[in-house]
């Protein structure tokens, strides 16, 4: 018998977006204080995890047409590739550079390259939990 | 609605360019002129205006608390009897509300003041399947959902 779920999917479809943002926050939180790109990871899949809850697997991937596997190996890519810029300016294999800017919107702002590792970290927790619980739901 | 929204918005930054003055207070001026303007205009809009709405989204938060905060009397004075004299029961509470988020607010403010619980909403989403801890009064139950609750949410979604 299937149950008239209204409920529990029109909070999930809100609550995702206060989940996705509070990821969001807490990856950009990671340099001085709590968080980072693992966690904020997490917190993404745990948000796209309570959408496949409230609605079920085939919709979501309507929804979001991600291939994961794809996300895992853009995600080392970009660590990689963080990593290795330094070589080319002739420096040690990751050596991080740091540098103040003034952005038009935001005023002066410290833009660090671990940031973009971060993110490379960021991309490869989320694909490799969504790819896991996919691979376990769809099993018949 | 939403229109009256974004010419409220309009009206506030064309207030903060006019007086070319880029601050916070600047548009908070412009704001309550356009509000102004807006109220006097009100006959070119074909639905309420806006800030009717926020009135009746402000009354729907003080009356979930005043229930909030009678209904856990109620039911610690029902905690406290000496003797259990409760019949707890399940009934049928046919709404009017259509919308999902006027169906998702209703059942949680019902879940929220105590006495009452809803456990299933029916395929159609026309009735709710509801625990009520004492079934001696369904009746005054029932009238007080209909009259305060769903009152509330269909002034609020009146266009």
């Amino acid at each position: 018998m299937k149950t008239n779920d209204v409920i529990l999917q029109f909070t999930a479809k809100i609550v995702f977006f206060i989940i996705f943002f509070y990821a969001v926050h807490i990856f950009f939180a990671g340099h001085y204080t709590p968080g980072g790109g693992f966690v904020g990871g997490l917190v993404t899949s745990c948000a796209i995890v309570l959408l496949i809850i409230a609605f079920d697997l085939k919709k979501v991937q309507s929804i979001l047409p991600i291939n994961y596997i794809y996300l895992v190996a853009t995600g080392l890519i970009v660590a990689l590739g963080t990593a290795t810029f330094s070589m080319i300016a002739g420096k040690p294999f990751f050596t991080h550079s740091f540098d103040y800017f003034n952005l038009p919107i935001l005023g002066k702002t410290s833009l660090h390259t671990a940031a973009l590792f971060d993110f490379g970290v960021y991309l490869v927790v989320v694909g490799v939990t969504m790819t896991i619980i996919q691979t376990i739901g769809e099993d018949e | 609605m939403s229109f009256q929204i974004l010419l409220n918005l309009f009206l506030a930054f064309l207030w903060m360019f006019l007086s070319s003055n880029y601050s916070v207070s600047r548009f908070i001026i412009g704001y309550l002129l356009g509000l102004l303007a807006i109220l006097a205009m009100r006959r070119f809009f074909n639905s309420r205006l806006y800030i009717d709405r926020v009135w009746a989204i402000i009354k729907l938060v003080v009356l979930f608390i005043k229930e909030l905060i009678l209904a856990n009397i109620s039911v610690l004075v029902l905690v406290l009897k000496p003797k259990l004299e409760m019949q707890p029961a399940f009934f049928k509470y046919n709404t009017e509300l259509t919308e999902e988020w006027e169906i998702t607010l209703l059942s949680s403010l019902i879940t929220l003041t105590p006495g009452t619980v809803v456990v299933h909403v029916s395929n159609d989403s026309k009735s709710l399947f509801i625990h009520v801890i004492d079934s001696n009064d369904i009746d005054a139950t029932i009238d007080s959902i209909r009259n305060s609750f769903e009152k509330a949410i269909l002034e609020v979604s009146r266009t």
